[in-house]
């Protein structure tokens, strides 16, 4: 099987970049190899999924790219910037302005109303926020009407599309999704894949993102397919039959 | 950052609450104290009073102003700890929240800030509460005070600004030193911990817990070791080591302690379906049943430590003055009426001893340096011979036959005072001064106020000593029943007459009420604070399981089985942290089982019944009431929206 690495020299910019990723957990026998020497680029303004069977370290992977996780060897670039081992005042800074998150989990602060966690990465950064550009935030994902409510008064799908909006308003370059559409139904599943659409064709954002589904692959804009810590498959402007067809080979 | 603190403090207000109580508590008691306390540096003896009544209110100022120190101490020492604890739970329960908050650009300053806000927040809520309740807290102390005889009728605290404004800084110093080591821990959160839903495997025995809680448990099992050879004095100082220490040890332990305690217990629970699976909950949430068990452990071994070991030194005493006296009756009255005694047929020997109102002043060596002190209370006049004849311990230096003329002994209040066999001190007797030499050092007693001089009683004139409170030790002729010459006496009229037992028994009971006195004020607050601490850990606990009660009732546990499961598990913890403060107390009181052997040669050991009648009962009603509420509170609203909605 062919195996997909970036080229030294690849005119495309990049937005993060691996380079010989190895990510071990455990001690001594225990060791776990979670990547082993991933070689893989995310290109700008480009949607990127991540695929594989459980436990193929698809969401470690995630984690170090966006500089949650420190790496066991090798190296992270995020916009061209080596993070590797950025202190954490540095990646403060970052997951403030540069990279933004969209998890399973919704990752909202429940004590605050939708209206609140959408300003709160700008507040964090000390920036004034403009209420209007958070409302038409939120009434640009149909959540007009639903301003003051916290989270546990919303349903899954509203909660996705209030990270979304946070994504939205704060522009980060880079975009890390794990599972977004892992807790909804289909339509709001669709709902939330066409906002994302959205970010990387208006907003020229790049978006990583893991997930299990072959319908949400298939609205990315390429596929990478993750195995025991490697990187083993590669599909551009995927179908979700393709997408399904290479999963199931890979979980065979 | 305020206003989102002020959010996060709106949506966490039931978790702080103990917390507010707390600080409220100490500022309103800190504020009252030192009302008091300035009160009594600023009150004037009366003039006119006698040398004796001046003695005696100085003491009383004395004892109140001591008494109302231990309390500000207490009082601090508690809310720092039930503010810490209520900070490094709410942060272990909100780990998720904080890293989300990282996640979102938040820097550790930044969470630093948060908790810090809301712990100024929390202290402003509680002061204002605080310097409020002071103020009546002021009257009732006083008054509870002079109730105790503490202090003398128709003593009042004014109000005074820089006292309140005191008490109001450090309300607010308390809550913010009592959150530093929290923050610093939620500071640490790091933000992939949101993404797990493991979050909580933060380890509940950090370093800092295993090393003071070790090395307080190796430093209570040494002074309990030590106490197994030491004299009642040090005894009693190990014993109120080892409550304190002890304590302090377990509840830090108290992670490994609850749950091994809980497998003693395991029979009994899993012997019905909710109990087993309230004993899992138990071994599972560690944190959860050691913050409930912790301020159990802390009171019970304090309250029966500390109790235990003054009423076990009481009833020693009682025991040391049966010895001590050898007569057959005691009898109280004034001294003319003793005078009166010797000549009841059937009496042998009476000893009276007049506590009488000179004064006593002279240089004597303490520490390598010399006072000059007057002293005024427990100056007996005796009558030498009766007196060695109803007393039997000799004096340990110079000799009580020699107590005649212008002569002193030294008696056992004065003991270890540092008076030197043939020295001089100067006496005031009525309006005369006179030189009287020491010629006898009688030995010391357990007793606390015991006398401190014996003179002899032709230095004392006539009608001096006849309106002198007077006690007469009694020895009836041979042959004769001492009880026909109790009778006798009491129709004659000279007072109360008892046997020696019952006045020894007595004398103890009068020394553990003035125990139970100093001990009822602390104790009280101590029980005060550890119930707030108690059920701040249960309410706490109870909010934060609302899923898991949901995801419980899902699997087919109806709402009451629920608030049972959680009952049973409450119980539980009591019973263990009720019997773990109990292993501390009886530690405490083993060292002084073996000094009472060597001093009286019984081991007399005081369970301090009242306190634990009260403590047990209370402890199982407060954490019942309290479990049943917050976790009725907590299913109140349908399962299923509970299981379903994350956030």
């Amino acid at each position: 099987m062919m195996v997909e690495q970036t080229r030294p020299g690849e005119m495309i910019r990049l937005a993060v970049e691996l380079r010989g990723v190895t990510r071990e957990y455990g001690p001594g026998q225990a060791r776990v190899r979670a990547l082993d020497g991933v070689h893989l680029g995310f290109p700008a303004g480009s949607w990127t999924a991540v695929m594989g069977p459980s436990g193929s370290g698809k969401s470690t992977l995630l984690h170090c790219a966006a500089g949650l996780e420190k790496v066991s060897g090798g190296r992270v670039l995020l916009l061209g910037r080596d993070i590797t081992s950025a202190p954490d005042g540095v990646l403060t800074v970052l997951r403030r302005r540069t990279v933004g998150f969209i998890f399973q989990s919704f990752n909202l602060i429940g004590s605050l109303s939708a209206e609140q966690n959408v300003a709160l990465p700008l507040r964090l950064a000390g920036s004034r926020v403009s209420r209007k550009d958070v409302r038409d935030v939120l009434a640009a994902v149909g959540l007009g009407d639903r301003l003051a409510h916290r989270p546990r008064e919303l349903s899954g799908g509203q909660q996705q599309r209030v990270a979304i909006a946070r994504a939205m308003v704060t522009r980060p370059e880079v975009l890390f999704a794990d599972e977004p559409t892992g807790a909804l139904d289909s339509t709001s599943a669709r709902t939330v894949l066409g906002l994302m659409r959205g970010l990387v064709d208006a907003g020229g954002q790049t978006i990583v993102m893991v997930t299990h589904d072959p319908a949400a692959a298939a609205s990315a804009d390429a596929v990478v397919f993750l195995s025991d810590g490697r990187v083993v498959d590669r599909l551009v402007r995927p179908s979700v039959g393709a997408v399904a067809d290479r999963l199931a080979r890979l979980e065979g | 950052m305020l206003r989102l603190s002020l959010t996060t403090f709106r949506e966490h207000r039931r978790l702080f609450a103990g917390a507010i109580v707390a600080v409220a508590l100490g500022v309103a008691l800190l504020q009252s104290s030192l009302l008091v306390m300035a009160a009594i540096a600023d009150a004037k003896i009366p003039p006119g009073l006698s040398g004796q009544a001046r003695e005696r209110l100085r003491d009383s100022y004395a004892g109140a102003a001591t008494l109302l120190g231990m309390t500000v101490l207490l009082a601090a020492f508690l809310a720092l700890f039930i503010v810490s604890s209520t900070f490094a739970f709410t942060v272990a329960q909100r780990r998720r929240q904080l890293a989300l908050l990282r996640l979102a650009g938040g820097s550790r300053p930044q969470l630093l800030g948060l908790l810090l806000s809301e712990a100024l927040l929390l202290g402003t809520a509680g002061t204002a509460t605080g310097v409020l309740a002071g103020v009546p807290a002021t009257w009732a102390q006083s008054w509870s005070l002079v109730a105790l005889g503490f202090l003398p009728g128709g003593f009042s605290p004014h109000l005074d600004g820089g006292i309140m404004l005191g008490s109001a800084c450090t309300g607010l110093v308390v809550a913010l030193l009592g959150v530093l080591a929290a923050a610093r821990r939620a500071a640490a959160v790091r933000p992939l911990e949101a993404l797990r839903d493991t979050g909580r495997a933060a380890r509940v025995m950090t370093v800092s817990r295993w090393f003071f809680g070790t090395s307080s448990l190796a430093v209570t099992v040494w002074m309990v070791w030590v106490g197994q050879a030491s004299e009642v004095l040090g005894a009693i100082v190990i014993a109120l080591g080892v409550s304190v220490i002890g304590a302090v040890a377990l509840s830090l332990l108290s992670p490994l302690a609850v749950p091994l305690a809980s497998r003693l217990l395991g029979p009994v629970l899993r012997s019905s379906t909710l109990g087993e699976l309230a004993q899992a909950n138990l071994r599972d949430a560690v944190r959860r049943s050691a913050s409930t068990a912790a301020p159990l452990i802390v009171l019970v071994a304090l309250v029966l430590g500390l109790t235990g070991t003054l009423d076990s030194l009481a009833a020693m005493v009682g025991e040391e003055q049966r010895r001590i006296v050898a007569g057959d009756l005691v009898a109280d009255s004034t001294g003319a009426v003793a005078a009166r005694i010797a000549q009841v047929p059937g009496v042998a020997v009476a000893s009276v001893q007049s506590t009488v109102p000179i004064s006593v002043t002279g240089r004597h060596r303490r520490a390598g340096r010399t006072y000059r002190r007057t002293l005024y209370s427990g100056i007996v006049a005796v009558d030498p011979s009766s007196y060695r004849r109803t007393h039997r311990p000799a004096p340990r230096a110079g000799s009580l036959d020699r107590l005649h003329g212008r002569t002193i002994a030294v008696a056992p209040g004065q003991s270890e005072e540092g008076w030197r066999l043939g020295g001089t001190v100067t006496a005031r007797v009525g309006g005369q001064r006179m030189r009287l030499r020491i010629v006898a050092l009688l030995p010391p007693t357990l007793e606390n106020g015991a006398d401190n001089f014996l003179v002899p009683r032709e230095l004392i004139p006539a009608a001096v000593a006849a309106r002198a409170p007077a006690q007469t030790v009694i020895q009836v002729a041979p042959g004769t029943d001492p009880a026909a010459v109790a009778g006798r006496l009491r129709a004659a009229g000279v007072g109360t007459v008892r046997t020696p037992a019952r006045w020894a028994d007595d004398r103890a009971a009068a020394e553990e009420r003035a125990n139970m006195a100093i001990f009822a004020v602390l104790m009280g607050l101590g029980g005060l604070y550890a119930a707030v601490a108690v059920v701040n850990a249960v309410v706490i606990a109870g909010a934060e399981r609302t899923a898991e009660f949901a995801v419980a009732r899902v699997t087919g546990l109806s709402r009451s089985q629920v608030v049972r499961m959680a009952l049973i598990e409450a119980s539980a913890v009591t019973a263990i942290g009720l019997a773990l403060g109990g292993l501390v107390a009886a530690g405490a009181l083993a060292g002084i089982g073996a000094a009472g052997v060597r001093a009286v040669g019984v081991p007399l050991i005081a369970v301090p019944w009242t306190p634990l009648l009260l403590l047990v009962p209370g402890a199982f009603l407060i954490t019942g009431a309290t479990s049943v509420w917050s976790t009725l509170s907590a299913t109140r609203r349908q399962p299923v929206t509970l299981v379903t909605a994350r956030e």
